[in-house]
């Protein structure tokens, strides 16, 4: 099964991250990437470089350039890994290091897969899922985060 | 440069309701139309926070294992689009067009790229 685990309570303005800090994430990741769990990670450049679009009720959208208010809901960067189990991937998420500027909370969030879509056959049409058809950009993906 | 488009939760996709096939349909075609034009890398639905679970670090880094559902923000998503575009306005242009029903919303961010940690090779 598919998670992705989002970085969350980063303070937005603290600054990139030291060599230290970084050094110990890769280290990390270097050990996912190892285990064979690893399908992708990026972080998040802070919320004053993004944009926010909102539909009302008749599906009108209002863009709102950032920063969002929230910041310790905001989402600092994530992973994206494939585990046997959602204990396997929280395992993973208890040993993200910590130290200054390191994420201070961690959610795990399972994908939808196909056999959760199986409900649609009985619907009619077969046209591909959204995630069927992510599917096929996933190699894509992951060949352009390989630097 | 890459962003992604994370459509956030709302009371139903909470309450587990699934898209009808009609609902697919109109992502699937969307979804279609962003890999035509070369934008999409990937993209997936999320499962409710029900389903999912925190991990929280104290001061001493300690870990507390939380399981969901988590009911007090409003941050939470319910599914994102990964996608490669020239600029924050062409992936907002994307987003504007998302398939939806009701109040909702997304929220669009840049990826950090390697050139942003260069800073990185002047420290030791």
């Amino acid at each position: 099964m598919r998670c992705l685990m989002m970085v969350q309570g980063v303070e937005e303005n603290a600054g990139m991250p030291t060599r230290a800090a970084f050094e110990r994430m890769e280290a990390f990741n270097a050990e996912m990437e190892k285990a064979g769990v690893l399908l992708e990670l990026t972080g998040l450049k802070p919320s004053s470089q993004g944009a926010r679009v909102s539909f009302d009720e008749t599906g009108r959208p209002t863009v709102t350039d950032g920063p969002f208010g929230e910041t310790k809901e905001l989402i600092g960067g994530f992973w994206i890994i494939e585990v046997q189990s959602l204990a396997e991937a929280v395992e993973w998420a208890r040993r993200v290091p910590q130290g200054e500027g390191l994420p201070r909370r961690i959610e795990v969030r399972p994908y939808f897969e196909a056999e959760d879509f199986a409900y649609l056959q009985q619907q009619g049409s077969s046209a591909g899922t959204p995630n069927g058809i992510a599917e096929a950009q996933f190699d894509r993906l992951t060949a352009s985060v390989k630097v | 440069m890459r962003c992604i488009i994370m459509g956030k939760a709302t009371p139903d996709t909470e309450a587990g309701i699934m898209p009808t096939q009609e609902e697919m349909d109109e992502m699937g075609a969307f979804m279609g139309e962003m890999a035509k034009a070369g934008v999409l890398l990937d993209g997936a639905g999320l499962k409710p926070s029900s389903k999912s679970v925190r991990v929280t670090f104290d001061e001493a880094g300690k870990p507390t294992v939380t399981d969901g559902p988590f009911t007090e923000t409003k941050e939470l998503i319910a599914g994102y689009v990964i996608v490669e575009v020239k600029s924050l306005e062409e992936a907002v242009d994307w987003a504007r067009r998302m398939p939806g029903k009701g109040a909702r919303s997304a929220d669009i961010r840049p990826f950090f790229e390697a050139e942003d940690f260069a800073y990185l090779q002047q420290q030791s």
